[in-house]
C-alpha cells in the first residue's frame, strides 16, 4: 500500500519535470504564435494543479485527463509535438492557395 | 494576432451546407402540426463546439489549413495543403486538446474535372473526447504525398489500397505495393475513367495449361442508361447564370 503511494509520488515528480521541459521548449516559439499561447495556458494550469494538490487521486480528478500515467504519456506526446512545431513553424501564413474549384461541392 | 485573425477569416468557417436540411426547413415552415420523427433534430450545441474547435485548430496551423467546414450533421472537416499532412496529423494526435489517436479511415475520391483530381480523406477519432474529425488533402496523378505511416501505423494498408486503386504515390511508405488487384494487373480500378468491366478478361487455356489474360470481349455491348431526370436535382445550389458578354474579336456570326 505504501509502495503504491510512493510510486505515484514519483510519477507526479516526473510530470512536473515534463511540464518544465515543455515550457523551456516553448520559449523557442515566437510569443505571438497561437500554439504557444494555448499550450502555455494548458501547461501552467496543470502545473499549478500539480503543485497545489498533494493527493494523487484528487489531482487526477482535477486534471480530468484520465489516470496520472496517461497524463504523463500525454505530456510526453505534447513535448515531442512542441519540438516538431518549433521546426515546422505552422504559425506562418498559408503556403499556397488551392485552385479555385478544388473544394467546390457539389461539383 | 493579426496574422491569426487573417488566417481565421481565410480558413473561412463554412457552417451547415446541407441540402436536405434546407428543404426540410421549408417543409417544416409550411406545415403546422406535422412532426418528422425520422429526421435527426439539429444539435446546435455540438455544432457550436465543433465550429469552435475548428477555429482553434485553424488559428494554430494557418500555414497548412485552407478551409474548415462543419456539415449539417455535425462533422468537422479540415481542408489542407498536401505539404501539411504530417504536421497536421501529428498535431491532431499529440496535442492535449485534440488527442485524435485513432486513424479510422484513409480513402481517396476521384473528381476528374479538377486540376488535382484526387482528394485524399483521413478520418480520425479521439477516444479521450469522443469526437471525430476529417482531414482532406488533394493530389494529382503524378505528385507524391507524404505517407502518414510515420504518424499512424494504421495508414499502412490504407495507403497501399489508395496506391493500388487510384495511383496516388506515397513517399516514405515502408512497403508500397498492390494489395487488392491481381499480380500482373495494369491500371487503377477506382478511377472514374476505368470502365466497370475492366480491360482484360481471364480464361483457362488448355494449350499452355494456365490462366491467361486477354483483352475484353463482352457478348453484349455495355448499355448505358441516361439517368438524368428532367427535374432540377439541387435547387438549393443554383448558380446565377453567367451574363453574356461581347468580347473583342467576336464576329456577328459567332454563336456560343
Amino acid at each position: 500500500m505504501t509502495e503504491t503511494v510512493l510510486n505515484r509520488g514519483l510519477l507526479v515528480a516526473h510530470l512536473r519535470i515534463l511540464y518544465t521541459k515543455l515550457t523551456a521548449v516553448l520559449q523557442n516559439i515566437p510569443k505571438d504564435a497561437a500554439y504557444r499561447k494555448y499550450t502555455e495556458a494548458i501547461i501552467n494550469e496543470r502545473l499549478n494543479m500539480v503543485k497545489t494538490e498533494p493527493d494523487v487521486q484528487k489531482l487526477e480528478n482535477k486534471i480530468n485527463g484520465g489516470q496520472i500515467e496517461e497524463v504523463i504519456l500525454q505530456a510526453e506526446n505534447e513535448l515531442n509535438l512542441a519540438r516538431k512545431m518549433a521546426q515546422w513553424k505552422p504559425w506562418e501564413p498559408l503556403i499556397e492557395e488551392p485552385p479555385s474549384d478544388q473544394w467546390k461541392w457539389p461539383v | 494576432a493579426a496574422a491569426a485573425a487573417r488566417g481565421l477569416s481565410r480558413a473561412g468557417l463554412r457552417a451547415a451546407t446541407c441540402l436536405a436540411v434546407r428543404q426540410q426547413a421549408r417543409c417544416l415552415e409550411s406545415s403546422t402540426t406535422e412532426t418528422h420523427p425520422t429526421i435527426r433534430p439539429k444539435d446546435e450545441v455540438q455544432q457550436k463546439q465543433l465550429c469552435a474547435f475548428g477555429e482553434y485548430v485553424a488559428e494554430i496551423l494557418p500555414k497548412y489549413i485552407q478551409q474548415v467546414q462543419v456539415t449539417c450533421f455535425n462533422e468537422l472537416e479540415m481542408l489542407i495543403h498536401p505539404d501539411g499532412i504530417i504536421p497536421v496529423l501529428t498535431f491532431l494526435r499529440d496535442h492535449t486538446n485534440a488527442q485524435f489517436k485513432s486513424l479510422a479511415d484513409l480513402t481517396a475520391v476521384d473528381v476528374p474535372t479538377r486540376q488535382n483530381r484526387f482528394e485524399i480523406v483521413y478520418n480520425l477519432l479521439s477516444l479521450r473526447f469522443n469526437s471525430r474529425i476529417r482531414v482532406k488533402t488533394y493530389a494529382d496523378e503524378l505528385t507524391p504525398l507524404d505517407s502518414a505511416v510515420l504518424v499512424h501505423q494504421a495508414a499502412n494498408w490504407y495507403e497501399r489500397e489508395v496506391w493500388d486503386m487510384f495511383g496516388v504515390f506515397f513517399a516514405n511508405h515502408p512497403d508500397l505495393r498492390r494489395i487488392l488487384t491481381d499480380y500482373g494487373f495494369e491500371g487503377h480500378p477506382f478511377r472514374k475513367d476505368f470502365p466497370l468491366s475492366g480491360f482484360v478478361e481471364v480464361r483457362y487455356d488448355d494449350e499452355v495449361k494456365r490462366v491467361v489474360a486477354e483483352p475484353l470481349e463482352l457478348a453484349q455491348e455495355f448499355r448505358k442508361f441516361d439517368l438524368n431526370s428532367p427535374w432540377e436535382t439541387f435547387p438549393a445550389y443554383r448558380e446565377a447564370p453567367e451574363p453574356l458578354t461581347i468580347e473583342a474579336g467576336d464576329k456577328k456570326g459567332d454563336v456560343k
